[in-house]
């Protein structure tokens, strides 16, 4: 008995370490990343607002005066103009279109009694196991293909940002597809039942009655893509390597490897600020939900 | 609490869906059916279809190429069986690679999760735990194109960390010189995604139910035990689904790469900071003379043999008994 009242004691070395140091410097540990998360994201900000010279000089100071020409040099000159519209386009068609797809199939899969059902939903979770690498070789192939043929026999032109556009939807379909059964397994089934008896095709039911009761997980599934596509390079990398097809992340790896002959720091950072602060804007606005998201599929 | 049986694993297990209320009333067929019966097939063939026909079936062609030697559409495929993946195993880039994908998959986990396990001790019951979970999980959200090119900078051999290196008297290190950007590389994807595994472990940490953290107090448990004996093991089970995601993820590490190697190293990334999503990228793109697609294809293969024995390994250790509150 005298060992437990000797352990209970206040300094005892077990105590010591696991109700005092660990935790507070873990605690400290936690802080310091998280000044280090806001403090990157803000001194983006910053440095893209400094001549190239100073971003060099004073990393860590305040602008002397906000030099929004980075901007406009980083728009015009790196071509992030265009890459910003194609980055818009292609992820918010491509997140409308993957939930267009996937919320039917997902709706279907989690309400139908039929015994294709289950495995059809493991068929789809398969999906997210198969690592990119596995179809990446394929996907060059068919888009070479595709471009060809459609040139030389269909319409005369083609353009590779629909084929990225196709392949982003199409990788995207099996987490969507997932976390969406999940989430309308879990919905009650009376008010769809209600609104048949009174005549509602499947189609209403689906428009009118089921995405108003899920827009939760819609909204959810709808920005993990927004982010997702927003944030995707490989295949941008190897679909669209044209400086007129690029996407974001692809402009901004072109203008950074072409700092070491232009040194345009300021133009850079901008770049970098175009790139993260749409997202982090997003965050801001629907955070919790996002981490919700991103967390509900998979963890409970 | 979690139910392990959730996980999006490649073993895929497909959960039976819970019967909906009223079921078919075995009568004809269609005749009593609820309406969104007859809906099934035109609501899940668009996605269906898509899914088999444009990812599906090109993996499958994945491993019809990975048998030949091709250099794309227009030229001749001549059969070279296993060939490809036998060249692979004795290429030396390759198995640099590949066991660059295996230290950052073994090395950044254990950190990852190294991590993760330390929040989870005070995150619990932390001042401005909410704010902290959801500031540490920001990077998660940015490209980690964005990150290579910024941390990129302070890494720079002029840079700003050399410089504080410099007040401190130490000597400025190559942080993006080829021997040490691998360490880089995998410090900044620890970086960037620890806190979605903090908030998958959190999130099953928030349903543990008080009483046992104020039980455990009162038999003078220290915050490390109160982890090391109940936090953990109640959240064991969405450990076995983070520890087989971090798997997954690790072995296609491709943009971190790049980013990191881009303002340095004029060209493409050193043979040391290679991962096999990198090489085969390079294979594809830019190596001189015609690419070679039947090898690019093998390492694609290749990354999915891993991926699955990695996965199976990795559910076979964190297996046990399900601890249950009952």
């Amino acid at each position: 008995m005298s060992t437990t009242v000797v352990d209970r004691g206040v300094w005892s070395p077990r105590r010591l370490f696991g109700d005092v140091l660990l935790p507070r410097a873990t605690t400290l540990a936690l802080w310091a990343w998280v000044v280090f998360n806001l403090a990157l994201v803000g001194w983006v900000g910053l440095q893209s607002l400094k001549e190239s010279g100073e971003v060099w000089i004073s990393p860590f100071g305040f602008p002397d005066s906000p030099q929004w020409s980075n901007y406009a040099t980083a728009w015009k000159a790196a071509g992030f103009s265009s890459a910003a519209l194609n980055s818009t386009v292609l992820t918010l068609l491509g997140s409308f279109l993957i939930v267009a797809l996937a919320a039917p199939a997902a709706y279907v899969l989690a309400r139908s009694t039929r015994r294709v059902a289950g495995p059809l939903t493991g068929y789809f979770a398969m999906g997210m196991s198969i690592p990119l690498q596995t179809v990446v070789i394929p996907i060059v192939v068919i888009k070479l293909s595709v471009s060809s043929f459609m040139i030389d026999w269909v319409t005369g032109w083609w353009d590779n940002r629909i084929t990225l556009l196709v392949f982003q939807v199409v990788l995207s379909l099996p987490f969507t597809v997932f976390v969406l059964t999940g989430y309308l397994r879990s919905l009650p089934t009376e008010i769809e039942e209600a609104a048949e008896l009174d005549g509602a095709g499947p189609l209403r039911t689906f428009l009118q009655v089921v995405l108003p009761l899920a827009k939760p997980a819609m909204t959810t599934v709808l920005v993990l893509n927004v982010i997702g596509l927003w944030n995707e390079t490989l295949l941008a990398l190897l679909i669209t390597p044209l400086p007129e097809e690029r996407t974001l992340p692809a402009a901004l790896l072109s203008l950074y490897g072409s700092m070491q002959y232009s040194s345009d720091w300021g133009a850079l950072f901008a770049g970098i600020t175009i790139l993260v602060y749409p997202m982090i804007v997003l965050y801001l606005w629907l955070g919790r939900r996002i981490v919700e998201g991103m967390t509900a599929g998979i963890g409970k | 609490m979690g139910t392990s049986t959730l996980a999006p694993g490649p073993v895929g297990e497909a959960e039976r869906p819970a019967p909906a209320a009223p079921g078919p009333y075995e009568t004809k067929r269609g005749k009593l059916r609820p309406a969104r019966e007859r809906a099934f097939w035109p609501f899940l063939l668009p996605a269906l279809l898509g899914y088999t026909v444009l990812f599906v079936l090109p993996a499958l062609y994945g491993f019809w190429v990975s048998l030949n030697k091709w250099a794309g559409p227009g030229s001749d495929m001549e059969w070279k069986g296993l060939a490809n993946y036998t060249a692979l195993l004795e290429n030396d880039a390759f198995r640099t690679s590949f066991v660059n994908t295996f230290v950052l998959a073994l090395g950044g986990g254990v950190a990852v999760f190294g991590f993760t396990f330390l929040s989870m001790v005070v995150l619990r019951q932390a001042k401005g735990r909410g704010f902290i979970r959801s500031v540490v999980f920001l990077p998660m959200i940015i490209s980690l194109i964005a990150v290579g090119a910024a941390i990129g900078f302070l890494l720079n051999p002029n840079g700003a960390v050399n410089t504080v290196f410099g007040w401190l008297g130490l000597d400025p290190q190559p942080w993006l010189g080829p021997d040490m950007v691998f360490r880089c590389v995998i410090g900044g994807l620890v970086w960037s995604s620890t806190g979605f595994y903090v908030a998958l472990m959190m999130s099953a940490a928030d349903s543990i139910p008080p009483y046992l953290y104020e039980d455990a107090k009162l038999i003078g448990a220290t915050r490390w035990e109160q982890f090391r004996y109940i936090t953990l093991p109640l959240t064991w089970d969405v450990f076995a689904v983070c520890a087989v995601l971090w798997v997954v993820n690790s072995l296609k590490v491709f943009e971190i790469v790049i980013a990191f190697t881009t303002a340095g190293t004029p060209g493409s990334p050193p043979l040391q900071a290679r991962t096999v999503a990198v090489q085969q990228f390079l294979s594809v793109t830019n190596n001189g003379g015609a690419p070679d697609l039947g090898s690019a294809a093998a390492m694609g293969v290749f990354v999915l043999i891993v991926t699955t024995v990695l996965v199976w390994l990795t559910r076979r250790i964190t297996r046990r008994e399900r601890v249950e509150l009952s």
